[in-house]
């Protein structure tokens, strides 16, 4: 019996749409994470460094 | 507050080495990607054997890909990463061995490939010792990058950086497992899958090519750039962050859409398109993040070129990620496969998306690295402009030559019969569109050079020798700590909610990146293993037969002449392709092709049932000169076939090599040779009765006509057995 018989058997064209409904829901609970309210000024002051890097002198 | 700081510098050296790499390159693969485009209406211009539109049309690409592109890429990632994480990079060393080494790739590439050496999978063409330095080089790069992101002196990881990541792990993967293979030789290699498997696995590296080498990279440049130049911050942080997030999870999938109506099997193809249709949406936040940018700045970007090139570039992005989806639709894609349609669409991308994001970003450095001001902001106004017209002409003459092809091929007359059965009329019908792609690249080309002149007075303007600035700042307290954030009170939903694993991964890059992998890696496997390992997705056909030694002989001809960049083997169910080019293509033919030659795009007519549709003499007449048989063809002349001997002696390495991966070669494995010797003395003979030239039983036009007498034949039997 060779390896693509016993996949063949296993019936593995369901998994497919497994991980797609898998990825959706990860993409669901990504989204609902950025959007929750608070943490604002986090994602201000990230969106910030690309502006304050050339002479940094703040810790951080 | 941390009372000691650090010294150090950031080096810039490389960075400028990168910037001459791109703009160099950059027209050198638009000057390949003019020729070619010449070469379509005009096929005199076609300088058999080695500069023909098959062996010239791959170095096109790779130049533009991986050689413009990717050093335009190398350029912004090493300014913004230093700066964005206030570390110089690791090791100096690695970074010029990750230049020195991407420039002698390059330089390969464009060596062996005139010379006919590919494997003939598109944007992977190279030969198996060019792919393995590419794999040296890229974990190089690799090594002193994460080496780097340990070093940091910043917490947070700016999402740039993040695009940066999830380019460099998953170009890797995507590269190695898409050039497996055996070699037959130095720089001769038969890809480990065959058919079906070979084509599912290339359009799941190619199209992630477009994905993880001219898209991530590139927003990634975007995000840093264009608030640079903007001197604003990008419009919303969270949107960026959920644009990072849906491209990783979401394009790793849509490979398929390559593929629709041919011999993959269905469930794949849509799976492909469902996933493609719902990266509409993250692209367009994307697109609308970066205009957004310019909230309050458009008065900004009538008087700064530079932000005009941006502008374009982000438009592009929206218009080919709103096009892409919509091509990836089954019904559309049936129109718009194998036409310049596709052309068009990729070059919306490239010459507009990647190659305006490039001169916007290389005249925002220049001034910076040369430490200068810009020779001439005029000249920059002058190059977008002349590059806007270009790209405009460019792509509304291919979008009509993709449009008018394929009515043409799909228009019945009343009669119920194909309105143009002959190929060659759907051809002629897009000359005057091709002169116009003509006229379109020269302007952007011409917009190019004037941008290296101004570049390289710019640099001629440097100082005696560059100032290199000391930065200082606090290396990062061992302490996993966030002094702005507030704590968080309340429970789990609140913690989770409030992103607090987020910023944890995003603080251990190690791990951040291995969630990254593991997410396109899971993506792959589910897409993968059942197309690989499902056996009734590639149900066997009794009368299919591995090619003879002379027959295999002739495939390696089509293969180094390129014939597959414009003739495609895949005929799909569709009345109008069954009723011009004979049945439809099956699974089961291809469990042979090491590696398959589909093809995506058809200037010529499809040969999956090439065989026997034309006598042997047909052949020798039509390589010797196509225009002597067909005369509007727009092919390129094959003379040297009837001068270049066969090498007979390599032919069982060829065939020992097929055997290795699992072709039941039988017999040939021990006297190739000589079976290919009797066949090809055989057809020479039938040749010569029916009139044709003498003395060809030793020279490759006998090979290559063998192969074209096969594709098609083991259906052909099955039907009389």
């Amino acid at each position: 019996m060779r390896l693509s018989d016993i996949m063949g058997a296993a019936n593995l064209s369901v998994y497919a749409e497994l991980a797609m409904i898998l990825f959706l829901a990860a993409f669901v609970v990504i989204m609902i994470a950025i959007f929750a309210p608070g943490r604002k000024h986090t994602y201000d002051a990230a969106s910030r460094m690309p502006l304050d890097d050339e002479h940094p002198q703040t810790p951080r | 507050m941390n009372a000691r700081l650090d010294s150090f510098s950031y080096d810039d050296d490389i960075v400028r080495k990168f910037l001459w790499a791109t703009m160099i390159w950059g027209l050198v693969g638009f000057l390949i990607g003019l020729i070619i485009a010449i070469q379509l209406p005009w096929p005199g211009f076609n300088l058999a054997p080695y500069l023909t539109f098959g062996r010239l049309r791959p170095l096109h690409t790779n130049a533009v890909i991986f050689a413009f592109a990717g050093n335009a890429f190398f350029t912004g990632a090493y300014y913004s990463t230093q700066r964005l994480l206030k570390a110089r990079m690791w090791s100096d060393a690695l970074s010029r061995f990750h230049f020195w080494g991407w420039q002698a790739i390059i330089v390969a590439a464009a060596v062996t490939l005139p010379l006919g050496l590919t494997q003939s999978k598109e944007y992977a063409e190279l030969e198996w010792p060019i792919d393995i330095a590419i794999a040296v080089v890229w974990v190089a790069f690799a090594v002193n990058y994460f080496v780097t992101l340990t070093k940091r002196r910043e917490r947070h990881i700016y999402v740039a950086i993040w695009f940066y990541i999830a380019s460099i792990i998953t170009v890797a993967l995507l590269h190695i497992f898409n050039n497996l293979s055996v070699p037959a030789g130095a720089f001769k290699s038969y890809s480990l899958y065959a058919g079906v498997q070979d084509a599912f696995m290339q359009w799941w590296y190619g199209h992630n090519a477009v994905a993880f080498f001219l898209t991530t990279p590139f927003l990634g440049l975007m995000y840093y750039f264009m608030p640079k130049a903007a001197d604003r911050p990008v419009f919303s942080y969270r949107l960026s962050i959920l644009h990072f997030w849906s491209l990783v999870f979401l394009y790793i999938w849509a490979g398929p859409h390559h593929l629709h109506y041919t011999a993959l099997p269905d469930w794949a193809s849509t799976l492909g398109m469902l996933f493609s249709v719902m990266l509409w949406m993250p692209s367009w936040g994307g697109m609308v993040n970066g205009l957004l940018t310019l909230r309050g700045a458009w008065h900004k970007v009538t008087e700064d070129p530079i932000l005009k090139f941006f502008v374009v570039a982000v438009t592009a992005y929206g218009m080919s990620t709103f096009e892409g989806p919509m091509l990836s639709i089954k019904s559309v894609n049936a129109l718009a496969h194998y036409t310049d349609w596709i052309i068009a669409h990729v070059h919306t991308g490239a010459l507009g998306w990647n190659g305006f994001l490039t001169f916007g970003m290389i005249y925002w450095l220049a001034p910076r690295l040369f430490q200068t001001e810009l020779y001439s902001k005029n000249l920059v106004n002058l190059h977008f402009w002349l590059a806007t017209f270009g790209i405009l002409l460019y792509v509304v003459a291919i979008y009509s030559a993709g449009a008018t092809q394929g009515l043409m091929w799909r228009a019945f007359d009343e009669t119920g019969r194909l309105q143009y059965p002959d190929f060659v009329e759907t051809v002629i019908r897009l000359i005057p569109m091709y002169w116009v792609r003509v006229v379109g690249g020269t302007l952007y080309i011409t917009g190019a050079t004037i941008g290296c002149y101004n570049l390289f007075k710019t640099w001629a303007k440097r100082p005696a020798t560059y100032e290199v600035p000391v930065v200082q700042a606090a290396p990062l307290s061992a302490k996993d700590t966030d002094e702005h954030a507030p704590a968080v009170a309340g429970g789990l939903l609140a913690r989770f909610t409030h992103m607090g694993w987020h910023r944890k991964w995003e603080g251990m890059p190690l791990f951040f990146s291995v969630m990254t992998a593991v997410a396109v890696i899971i993506a792959s496997l589910f897409e993968i293993i059942p197309t690989f390992l499902i056996k009734s997705n590639v149900p066997t056909i009794a009368s299919v037969k591995p090619y003879t030694p002379l027959e295999l002989a002739g495939r390696n001809i089509y293969q180094r002449e390129g014939c597959f960049n414009c003739h495609s083997q895949m005929i799909r169910p569709l009345t109008y392709e069954t009723e011009r080019y004979g049945d439809y293509s099956k699974p089961g033919e291809s469990v042979y092709e090491h590696p398959f030659l589909w093809g995506s795009r058809r200037i010529g007519p499809d040969l999956a049932r090439e065989g026997g549709k034309f006598p042997d003499l047909w052949h020798v007449r039509h390589m010797y000169n196509p225009r002597e048989v067909t005369q509007k063809s727009i092919m390129p002349a094959y003379p040297h076939l009837q001068s270049n001997t066969i090498d007979f002696g390599s032919i069982q390495k060829l065939v020992d090599a097929m055997a290795m991966i699992g072709v039941p070669y039988g017999d040939a494995v021990n006297k190739a040779p000589a079976m290919a010797k009797a066949q090809a003395e055989q057809l020479a003979a039938a040749i010569e009765a029916a009139g044709g030239p003498k003395g060809l039983a030793d020279k490759e036009i006998v090979a290559l006509t063998a192969y074209l007498q096969r594709p098609g034949r083991d259906l052909k039997n099955a039907g009389t057995q």
